[in-house]
């Protein structure tokens, strides 16, 4: 990913946003017995598309952010979010995601990891009542969800950085380049004779 | 070129987990006055307006995705309400003749609302901000210290206790609900039963445990359980007497111990808080910060 000011700008817009929307929509539902969590769904997607450093810092923003609002303990969500965006990061860098559904799975897999490191870390701090069982289900439904709502999250977010995604751009010029044998290679000059000739000859 | 790229990457990484080991570090050795709250008071602030414009607007969409996930659901409970309503005939039966005995004891035990919370000035808010993780049990109100709302004031809702305010901005605060794991509340068994200390179990916010009550006491399912108000003089609880918390659910006694663990349902729903109560400008409480 290029990260112009103007990118930069659009990354904070979708922090804020999942922020948010997180607190004050997500937080209120109730699916399968859960709440579910587009913070760790964004910090991946981020990941995914801007690769590892992205995915990394805007984990961390994310983190900052939602600990502060909430006033948790800081560095909590920051040291798991950073993580899973970087890993996705990692992965978006050493390997070519050809499947649709690629995106979606990580989000899962990663939201899942990210919800046991953040009981993992919570336990390491101290709990002093007893813990339910059901933060296991809690765990795993949390990844479910995040594995349903990347299928139209993931593109939306990809939709709004498009012009930093290197992928997108080369591959929406490559649209933009008719291809036939004989504008292959010359260039938008020979491609403006083609006309012309035609007209010469009396072909249509 | 590119391992002066992954070096610099690693760099970035590396100072990334410092700050936030060195935040969670910084967090829990801090005072309540320090540099990072007044940073978290501050994002909060820029926040609240956001979220309570947000929690308005979306409130029709959630209502709509909450009542489709309830329809799918209502087919599981249809059964168990089937049970639960033969359950409920034989104890309205005997609900009936305790009637006039519970007003009596009403009155007796000062739990009406008026009486709970004589001396109080309530400040009604809404609920425009929760956690996304069943770890933190709390929610940010859009009631702060401009409307009157102190640390350790009492937080109600029309079924009873909700939790205590743990935290203020001007405009918001944050409120530590008694289904939270740093929390714990004095209670006592009604009309005449024994204290304890009601803790919740983290990640279930559906179930509370009453500790420290006698084996040998008779606790008996459907008994209500309201706040001790407990207080030595020096040190206090944080919640005055008589809010009603829950119902006793069942009981268990385990090998060794002396004392029997007593389930409770809370009756305050707090996944579904909306509108609720803070109780401020009380009287003093020994032992309680304001």
């Amino acid at each position: 990913m290029i990260v112009t000011w103007r990118i930069g700008l659009r990354i904070a817009i979708i922090i804020v946003v999942a922020v948010v929307l997180q607190l004050s929509f997500f937080s209120y539902l109730t699916l399968f017995g859960t709440t579910p969590n587009i913070i760790p769904l964004v910090a991946v997607s981020l990941g995914l598309l801007g690769g590892a450093m992205v995915g990394a810092i805007c984990g961390f923003a994310l983190g900052f952010v939602v600990d502060s609002t909430l006033f948790a303990t800081l560095g909590v969500s920051s040291l798991m979010l950073l993580a899973v965006g970087y890993v996705a990061g990692r992965y978006r860098e050493g390997t070519e995601i050809s499947n649709t559904l690629m995106p979606p799975l990580l989000i899962g897999v990663l939201t899942v990891a990210s919800a046991a490191g953040f009981s993992a870390i919570q336990l390491m701090l101290g709990v002093e009542t007893q813990v339910s069982l059901l933060v296991l289900r809690e765990i795993f439904v949390q990844g479910l969800l995040a594995f349903l709502l990347a299928i139209p999250f993931y593109p939306l977010i990809r939709r709004v950085l498009r012009p930093a995604i290197v992928d997108d751009v080369v591959a929406g010029r490559r649209m933009r380049t008719p291809i036939s044998p004989g504008a292959r290679g010359r260039g938008r000059r020979s491609r403006r004779r083609v006309p012309r000739m035609r007209r010469a000859t009396g072909t249509s | 070129m590119y391992r002066k790229q992954v070096r610099r990457r690693r760099a970035v990484l590396v100072l990334l987990i410092v700050v936030a080991l060195v935040l969670i570090s910084a967090t829990f050795s801090q005072s309540s006055g320090g540099p990072l709250h007044t940073v978290q008071q501050g994002v909060a602030s820029v926040f609240a307006p956001l979220e309570e414009g947000a929690t308005r607007a979306l409130k029709p969409a959630r209502d709509l995705v909450n009542w489709v996930s309830e329809t799918f659901n209502a087919r599981g409970e249809n059964s168990d309400l089937k049970t639960d309503v033969q359950r409920l005939r034989s104890k309205l039966a005997r609900a009936q003749s305790a009637v006039g005995e519970n007003d009596q004891l009403k009155k007796l035990l000062n739990l009406d609302r008026g009486g709970t919370l004589a001396g109080y000035k309530p400040v009604t808010a809404r609920v425009i901000a929760r956690p996304p993780t069943v770890w933190y049990s709390t929610v940010t109100l859009d009631a702060g210290s401009g409307d009157g709302v102190a640390v350790n004031d009492p937080v109600v809702n029309g079924d009873g206790l909700v939790g205590r305010v743990a935290d203020v901005t001007h405009w918001t605060c944050k409120v530590t609900l008694i289904t939270d794991s740093e929390s714990s509340v004095s209670a006592r068994i009604l009309p005449n039963g024994p204290q304890g200390v009601a803790e919740p179990e983290a990640g279930d916010p559906n179930v509370m445990l009453l500790d420290f009550i006698d084996q040998n006491e008779a606790i008996r399912e459907g008994q209500m359980v309201v706040t001790a108000g407990w207080s030595n003089g020096k040190i206090s609880s944080a919640y005055p007497p008589g809010i009603p918390i829950g119902e006793v659910r069942d009981t268990t006694v385990a090998q060794q111990q002396s004392y029997q663990n007593v389930h409770l349902a809370p009756f305050a729903d707090m996944r579904d808080l909306d509108i609720v109560q803070v109780a401020t400008n009380g009287p003093a409480r020994p032992g309680v910060a304001r």
